[in-house]
């Protein structure tokens, strides 16, 4: 079956799009590849997010919790002692998979709009922690990590590239799995997988932490290509709103169209940045138009819709 | 000394909490939805009725009337164009509607936040104080203005409180609340129910948001930290419950200023959230939660 | 279930339509077409086909808090600025153009920005950012891609004390604006000209937000404030997103000090108008950057009145002769008067123009050189910056005949010069519920 999907439409199509994309740096300029390398980390954040949500069918309202932890750990580890990145990144994973664990712990436990608010609250609570911690953390306005990975704009694309292309493969390659067939099901529902024998909390805590190890590898090295970490940009919730929407955008339940959506997403972000004050008012507006009129998403109304039961 | 201080300061706050985590837990309550715009209508209450006093030149009581009008309208807008629309849309399936409500209410409270911030700078501003002036109580010298706080929001906690136990129309809206499908039964439109619930929560936020102007000022910033208290508390309390609102809220506001004055103003929204941890791992529910 | 959702059974056999191969296959076509446009219109869009490199115009990038009072000033005051130095014809021929960015108050976008800047825009110098801790974030990218960066209007210390640390990698940033220490040093003397030779005071509790501007503030006023003759009895530290100060100033009065000396910047205006409505009775005085703003008097209602702050600037203050010619043009291109980021936003464009001239080049290493041998008459004093080897380097050199700072003092909705004596506009006075020790 894994074969089978490998070979399928969606898979060429995104090796194809994978190798021109590979190919931009030799004609687009650094402001684009910038703006891209930005792009396709959101994208993973994105990615990260339609396999819990899509899949495991956990809405989780803080993905920026994850994406936070890996971001502020790796960089306040940097800025302390100057490890070799490679550590620092590992240190932000294993605090994300942690976070992404005791997150799923209370969450799990409770339906509905019960769970939504738990992750809220973790989002704030971290916000709070980092504000609070100023002299740690650099509080509301910011850390300066001294590292970062590379300065050639080439560089650091090609890099968001191919992690965003090993990600998806991976993530996406979990989806078609046998695995992922029993997250589906426990997910649309839940007694009727249980009833057939599969533990279902046991596969859920395993999507949180898969989604976790995603979220927390890509804002660390997201946050080594910045050179800085702020809560405006990995904890607030505005950022989880826009991983968010980027997946609901492309596509739920589709890993590939996450990427469709992150990318557009901050490409709008940055067109409209001269506007200055009105970009984040016309995204929301925008985002929110797409949640109300066009809830299936781009991918979704290309592939049709998978049918409820 | 300081006992008393600590008193009359934290029942100010708590009252203030108070009102705005009511106003959320009557619309959760009745329609379902948790409106996480609810902190952006606080602030453009006030934003509106400091523009109306200081750039209008209008007094202090007919700008906060206009504050209170902007939030009813914003309130409406939010049923109308997202909450109607959402739930009554057919491209989205039944349990996903709450997600997309969620979401939708966000990015509505996002939109606000940066229109105030686009038009009147993200800087904090003081909503003109109806009261003035101090008095002593106890030998504290407290502002005037705080007492006006607490006994504005328990004359509008107490007349909703009649309104739902008293009154015809609040008897519906308590019905909405426990079994919809039975008030249709008993031939009252549902619409007419939300629609009031809405503009009642639209009057309640407004006061709540320019009470809190006048009190300790807002900012485009506040936003989202103010819906973040508003449903911290309604959590605690257990949502769906005013009165667990409403004790909740007191006991958050006393922890924040018990924290505030016996440890450090720094850590004060500390022991807040971590009671809020507790209950999430141990009671999900809340102190009188019903779902 | 919800309330408000009446059970529809076909509801939950809800299913869109399925679609056949020979649908989806075009559907894929077509999304596909549309995205590879999409990609080609950005790459055509955004990238910038290479100038001629002489009498190519000056690119100067703008990174401010556009929608923070203090922030907005920047761009526009640079603007001011530009067009002055292109209406009398320009630099050696160049003109000047501004690129201005929005940070949104954070380091990380502020970091964004930059880059766009250096490698989108090919900014030749970039004036950034009045928060330290987002200069503090772009230091280090001005080395990485050796690009000018100087600031109107952060404090840390930490900024010139980083270049000093790795001078060859961080020469390309200039501190100028006051250093915390500087800031601290200033309030300690024009205290002890106001507070204790004049008022008698003799104690002072220090109320101060915690940011990345305070600590080397905080430490300075601890060390300067008893050698002027105040005891400093209690030092308060608080969060910048503190919205109730009740606690914080029953805690002050609790300690009977004769004055509070504050460092507040980003909490806003709150504190000055619950200082106000809860009538505590002891003066304030030291920085507070959220005062010198025109339109705080209006934001705190009129609590403003009686506050003492320090300043590199002032409304109608002539520290120079640059000083209120630039004031007058922003106030009537802008309406309102600039913030104190502002006034050295536009000192700043003069000083990069004029070390193009020295240099003759846009190169950055030249550029740098030219920048360490300003000697500038600014709007708030003369500017030079410290030399390579001072434990400050690039940061501004103080004192008389350089710059000394002001001390304003809000009255009756206007902003009053107090101090330096030589400058002094009128005579402290206070509101009637503040008691001042000492003098009657």
């Amino acid at each position: 079956m894994v074969v089978r999907a490998l070979f399928s439409p969606p898979v060429l199509i995104s090796l194809v799009v994978l190798l021109l994309a590979a190919t931009l740096p030799l004609y687009v300029s650094g402001y684009v590849l910038g703006l891209l390398t930005i792009a396709y980390y959101f994208g993973v954040f994105s990615m990260a997010w339609d396999l819990l949500f899509g899949f495991a069918n956990e809405v989780n309202f803080g993905p920026s919790f994850l994406i936070g932890l890996g971001a502020y750990t790796a960089g306040i580890l940097d800025s302390l002692y100057q490890p070799p990145i490679a550590l620092c990144i590992a240190a932000g994973v294993l605090a994300s998979m942690i976070g992404g664990l005791v997150l799923a712990l209370p969450a799990l436990r409770v339906r509905g709009p019960y769970f939504g608010l738990t992750t809220l609250v973790a989002v704030l609570m971290l916000q709070n922690f980092v504000v609070v911690a100023a002299g740690l953390t650099g509080g509301e306005i910011g850390l300066t990590i001294p590292d970062v990975i590379s300065i050639n704009d080439k560089v650091n694309y090609w890099i968001a590239l191919g992690f965003m292309g090993v990600s998806g493969a991976i993530l996406y390659g979990l989806t078609r799995s046998p695995v992922g067939l029993i997250l589906q099901a426990s997910g649309q529902d839940p007694v009727q997988a249980g009833a057939l024998g599969f533990n279902v909390t046991k596969h859920k805590l395993a999507a949180f932490l898969v989604s976790a190890f995603f979220s927390g590898l890509a804002g660390a090295l997201m946050a080594f290509y910045l050179g800085a970490a702020s809560v405006g940009t990995f904890i607030d919730v505005t950022v989880g709103v826009q991983v968010i929407i980027g997946a609901v955008l492309g596509g739920r339940r589709t890993i590939l169209g996450a990427v469709l959506g992150a990318v557009f997403l901050v490409a709008l972000g940055e067109s409209l940045r001269p506007l200055g004050d009105l970009a984040t008012f016309i995204v929301s507006a925008v985002a929110l138009v797409v949640v109300l009129f066009f809830p299936a998403g781009l991918l979704g109304m290309v592939k049709g819709v998978r049918e409820a039961t | 000394m300081q006992f008393w201080q600590i008193l009359i300061d934290g029942f100010a706050i708590s009252s203030l909490y108070a009102l705005g985590a009511t106003g959320f837990t009557l619309i959760f309550g009745v329609t379902g939805v948790l409106n996480l715009s609810h902190g952006a209508i606080m602030v453009a209450a006030a934003v509106a009725a400091w523009a109306a006093s200081g750039e209008w030149g209008a007094g202090s009581y007919v700008a906060a009337l206009f504050g209170v009008l902007v939030a009813l309208v914003l309130a409406l807008a939010t049923y109308y164009l997202i909450v109607r629309r959402l739930q009554l849309s057919r491209a989205v399936r039944e349990e996903e509607k709450e997600i997309f409500i969620l979401t939708a209410t966000l990015l509505w409270g996002i939109m606000i936040q940066e229109a105030i911030a686009y038009l009147f700078t993200n800087n904090a501003k003081t909503v003109l104080p109806i009261v003035d002036g101090v008095v002593r109580i106890l030998g504290v010298r407290t502002p005037a203005n705080e007492i006006f706080t607490a006994v504005v929001c328990w004359a509008t906690i107490g007349i909703l409180w009649l309104f739902v136990n008293k009154t015809l129309a609040g008897k519906a809206v308590l019905a909405a609340s426990m079994n919809p499908r039975g008030v249709t039964l008993v031939g009252i439109e549902l619409k007419t129910v939300y629609v009031g619930v809405w503009a009642i929560y639209g009057v309640l936020a407004g006061v709540a948001g320019i009470l809190l102007g006048m009190f300790l000022g807002v900012s485009s910033y506040s936003a989202g930290p103010l819906t973040a208290s508003a449903f911290s508390i309604v959590v605690l309390g257990g949502l769906g419950s005013v009165s667990g609102s409403l004790i909740a809220a007191y006991v958050v506001g006393y922890l924040e200023t018990l924290t505030a004055y016996l440890v450090s103003p720094a850590y004060r929204s500390i022991p807040a959230l971590l009671l809020l941890v507790a209950v999430m791992y141990v009671r999900p529910r809340g102190l009188l939660g019903r779902r | 279930m919800p309330p408000g959702q009446v059970m529809r059974r076909e509801d939950k056999a809800f299913r869109e339509d399925r679609l056949t191969p020979q649908q989806t296959a075009p559907r894929i076509a077509a999304l596909l077409s549309a995205l590879g446009a999409g990609v080609a219109a950005c790459a055509l869009a955004f990238g910038s086909p290479a100038l001629a490199e002489d009498k190519a115009p000056l690119k100067i990038g703008v990174i401010a808090e556009a929608q923070a009072v203090v922030g907005s000033s920047i761009p526009q005051a640079a603007q001011i600025a530009a067009d002055e130095i292109n209406a009398a014809g320009g630099v050696d021929g160049r003109k000047i153009e501004l690129v201005t960015y929005d940070n949104h108050s954070s380091s990380a976008e502020s970091v964004r920005a930059f880059q766009r800047a250096v490698n989108e825009d090919h900014v030749n110098a970039v004036i950034g950012s009045y928060l330290s801790e987002a200069v503090l974030a772009l230091e280090p990218w001005s080395g990485r891609l050796k690009t000018l960066l100087i600031t109107p209007g952060a404090g840390s210390d930490l900024i010139s004390e980083n270049i000093a640390k790795d001078y060859d990698h961080l020469k390309y940033t200039f501190h100028a604006y006051l250093t915390s220490t500087a800031i601290a040093s200033f309030v300690c003397d024009s205290a002890k000209d106001m507070l204790v030779d004049q008022l008698k005071m003799k104690t002072a509790v220090v109320m101060i937000e915690d940011a990345a501007w305070t600590t080397p503030y905080n430490t300075k006023l601890l060390e300067c404030l008893p050698k002027i003759g105040l005891q400093v009895l209690d030092d308060i530290r608080f969060s910048p997103d503190t919205t109730d100060f009740t606690p914080i100033f029953n805690k002050i009065e609790g300690k009977k000090p004769d004055v509070i000396i504050t460092g507040i910047s980003h909490v806003g205006p709150q504190p000055t108008v619950q200082w106000k409505s809860q009538e505590v009775p002891i003066p304030m005085f030291g920085t507070a950057n959220q005062a010198t703003n025109s339109t705080f008097w209006k934001d705190t209602n009129g609590a403003a009145e009686g506050v003492i702050y320090l300043a590199a600037s002032g409304p109608g203050v002539a520290v120079t002769p640059k000083t209120l010619p630039f004031v007058d043009a922003f106030t009537k291109k802008y309406g309102n008067t600039p913030s104190y980021a502002g006034y050295t936003a536009y000192d700043e464009v003069y000083m990069i123009a004029e070390a193009v001239k020295r240099a003759g080049s846009l190169d950055s290493d030249k550029l740098v050189d030219a920048m360490e041998k300003t000697d500038y008459v600014s709007t708030i004093g003369r500017i030079q910056f410290l030399p390579k080897g001072d434990p400050h380097v690039h940061a501004l050199k103080t004192g008389k005949g350089f710059i000394t700072g002001l001390a304003l003092q809000w009255q009756d909705g206007k902003q009053v010069n107090m101090w330096p004596p030589d400058l002094a506009a009128g005579k402290l006075a206070f509101p009637s519920f503040v008691k001042i020790a000492g003098a009657k």
